[in-house]
C-alpha cells in the first residue's frame, strides 16, 4: 500500500471520532453545567451528594470505565451498544471535568455581583441566570474549547471497543501490511490536524479574555 | 452471579503486586516528567527560537492521544531496529506526555514570581543556575504544587493504558483473571479498590507537601 492509500484508509476513520464526541457533548455539556451549579449553590449533604456523582465519573480512569461498561455489564445483563457506552462513559468522564470549571468560573465572581442583585430584589435563580452565569461563560468558554481537545484525543479508546475509528483502522491496516512507520505517522498526523487548530482558537480565546478582564475587583 | 469472596482472595496476591507495579510506574513518570517539563519551560525562556520549537513540540504532544503515541514509539521504534522493553516504552510515553502539560504548569508558576526577586538575585552576584536551584526552583514549586498533583493523578489514572503495550500492571492482570475465569465482579471490585486507595494516597501527600511549602516560605510574603 502506498502513504496515501494508508493515509485515506485511516482518514475514513475520523467520521466515527466525530460522530462519537457529537454524542459524547450531548452527556457532557448538560451533565457539566446541572452538576457544577448544582456544587455550587448546595450546601452540606446535598452537596456531598452532587460531589460523589461528580468524582464516580471525574476519578475514574476513562479506559477502565469502557472496559467495565462495555465487558463487565453484559454479563449483569446490561448489553450497551458500543456507541451507547463511548457517548456514556467519555461524555460523563469529560463531564465531570467540565463541572469543575463550571463551578470553579462561578466561584471565581466577585461577591458583590450577587449581593448587588439580590439588593434589587432579584430572586436567587434570577441572579444566577441573569447575572452570574453571563459572566461566567466568558471565563469558561476557552477552558472548554481546550477540554474539546482532550475529548478528541480520549475517542481514540473507542478503538478498543471494536469501533472502527482512525486509531482500530490503523491497526487492522498494520496487521495487513507490515508499515508501523508510515501507519502510525499517519495516525498521529490525523490527530494532530484535529486537534491544533481547536487548541490554537482556545489559546486565542484564552489570550483574548484575560485582556478583558481588568474589571477593577 | 454473587460476589465470592475465596476468589477475590485467591487472586489479591497477583492483584497487589500489579497494583505496586502500577504506582512504581505513576511515581516514576511523575518524577521524569516534572523535571523534564521544568527543563522545558526553562530552555523556552531562552530565546524566540527556542520559545517558538518547544511551544509547537509541546502543543504537538498535547493534543495526540497517548495511546497513539504508545503504538507508535512500541511499533515504530523495533521497526527501525532499536528494541526496548514495554515497560521503558511506558514510561518514556507518560513522561513525555505529561511534560508536556507540567511545562505549562511551571510557566504559569513562572510568571507569577515577582521580578524584584530575580533582580535582587542579580544585583546580589548570584549566577544564573544558582539562581534558577534557589530562588525559582522553591517558588515555582510553591506556585505550581496543586496543579502538578492534578496530573499526578491523571498520570496514576492513565497508568492502565500501559497494558495495551502488554505492561502486567492492574487493568492487564485484572483482565487476564477476568477472561481465565469468567468472573468479572472481583477482579474489577480489587482494581477500583486500589485505585481509589492510591488516588487517596497521592492526594493526602500532594496536600501535606502543599503545606511544607506555605509554612516554609510563608514567612517571605509580607
Amino acid at each position: 500500500m502506498s502513504a496515501g492509500e494508508i493515509f485515506l484508509g485511516i482518514f475514513a476513520g475520523v467520521q466515527v471520532t466525530l460522530a462519537v464526541a457529537l454524542y459524547a457533548l450531548l452527556f457532557a455539556v448538560p451533565f457539566a453545567l446541572i452538576f457544577g451549579i448544582l456544587q455550587y449553590l448546595s450546601r452540606g449533604y446535598a452537596r456531598f451528594a452532587v460531589t460523589a456523582a461528580i468524582e464516580f465519573w471525574r476519578s475514574s480512569s476513562a479506559i477502565v470505565l469502557l472496559f467495565v461498561f462495555f465487558y463487565v455489564l453484559p454479563f449483569v445483563g446490561l448489553p450497551l451498544g458500543p456507541y451507547t457506552v463511548a457517548a456514556m462513559v467519555l461524555g460523563l468522564n469529560m463531564g465531570g471535568y467540565g463541572s469543575q470549571v463550571v463551578r470553579g468560573a462561578l466561584a471565581a465572581l466577585d461577591r458583590g455581583q450577587l449581593e448587588a442583585a439580590r439588593a434589587l430584589g432579584m430572586s436567587r435563580f434570577q441572579a444566577l441566570v441573569t447575572v452570574e452565569l453571563p459572566q461566567a461563560f466568558r471565563q469558561m468558554l476557552p477552558t472548554f474549547i481546550n477540554e474539546l481537545v482532550e475529548l478528541i484525543k480520549l475517542t481514540a479508546l473507542v478503538s478498543l471497543i471494536t469501533l472502527a475509528d482512525p486509531t482500530f483502522r490503523a491497526k487492522q491496516i498494520f496487521q495487513i501490511t507490515y508499515q508501523p512507520a508510515v501507519i502510525y505517522t499517519c495516525l498521529l498526523l490525523i490527530y494532530f490536524m484535529l486537534g491544533y487548530p481547536i487548541a490554537r482558537v482556545g489559546k486565542r480565546l484564552e489570550r483574548r479574555f484575560a485582556k478583558a478582564s481588568v474589571v477593577p475587583k | 452471579m454473587k460476589f465470592d469472596f475465596a476468589f477475590a482472595l485467591s487472586i489479591l496476591p497477583e492483584l497487589t503486586r500489579a497494583s505496586f507495579l502500577a504506582l512504581a510506574i505513576a511515581l516514576v513518570s511523575s518524577l521524569l516528567a516534572s523535571v523534564l517539563g521544568f527543563l522545558l519551560e526553562l530552555t523556552r525562556r531562552t530565546g524566540p527560537v527556542a520559545d517558538h520549537a518547544i511551544t509547537f513540540a509541546i502543543d504537538s504532544v498535547r493534543v495526540t492521544p497517548l495511546i497513539v503515541q504508545l503504538y507508535f514509539v512500541f511499533f515504530v521504534l523495533p521497526y527501525w531496529g532499536i528494541v526496548l522493553p514495554a515497560l521503558v516504552v511506558g514510561i518514556g510515553c507518560l513522561t513525555i506526555h505529561y511534560s508536556s502539560y507540567l511545562a505549562e504548569v511551571f510557566k504559569a508558576g513562572l510568571d507569577a514570581i515577582p521580578r524584584e526577586l530575580l533582580d535582587a538575585a542579580k544585583a546580589l552576584g548570584l549566577r544564573p543556575w544558582l539562581t534558577n536551584l534557589l530562588i525559582i526552583l522553591p517558588l515555582v514549586l510553591r506556585n505550581s504544587i496543586p496543579a502538578m498533583g492534578n496530573y499526578f493523578l491523571s498520570i496514576l489514572k492513565a497508568t492502565p493504558y500501559l497494558s495495551l503495550i502488554a505492561v502486567n500492571e492492574l487493568l492487564g492482570t485484572a483482565f487476564e483473571f477476568a477472561s481465565d475465569t469468567f468472573r468479572y465482579y472481583e477482579p474489577f471490585a480489587i482494581l477500583g479498590a486500589f485505585f481509589l486507595g492510591y488516588s487517596l494516597l497521592i492526594a493526602a501527600a500532594v496536600r501535606r507537601v502543599e503545606r511544607y511549602f506555605m509554612r516554609s516560605l510563608g514567612q517571605m510574603r509580607r
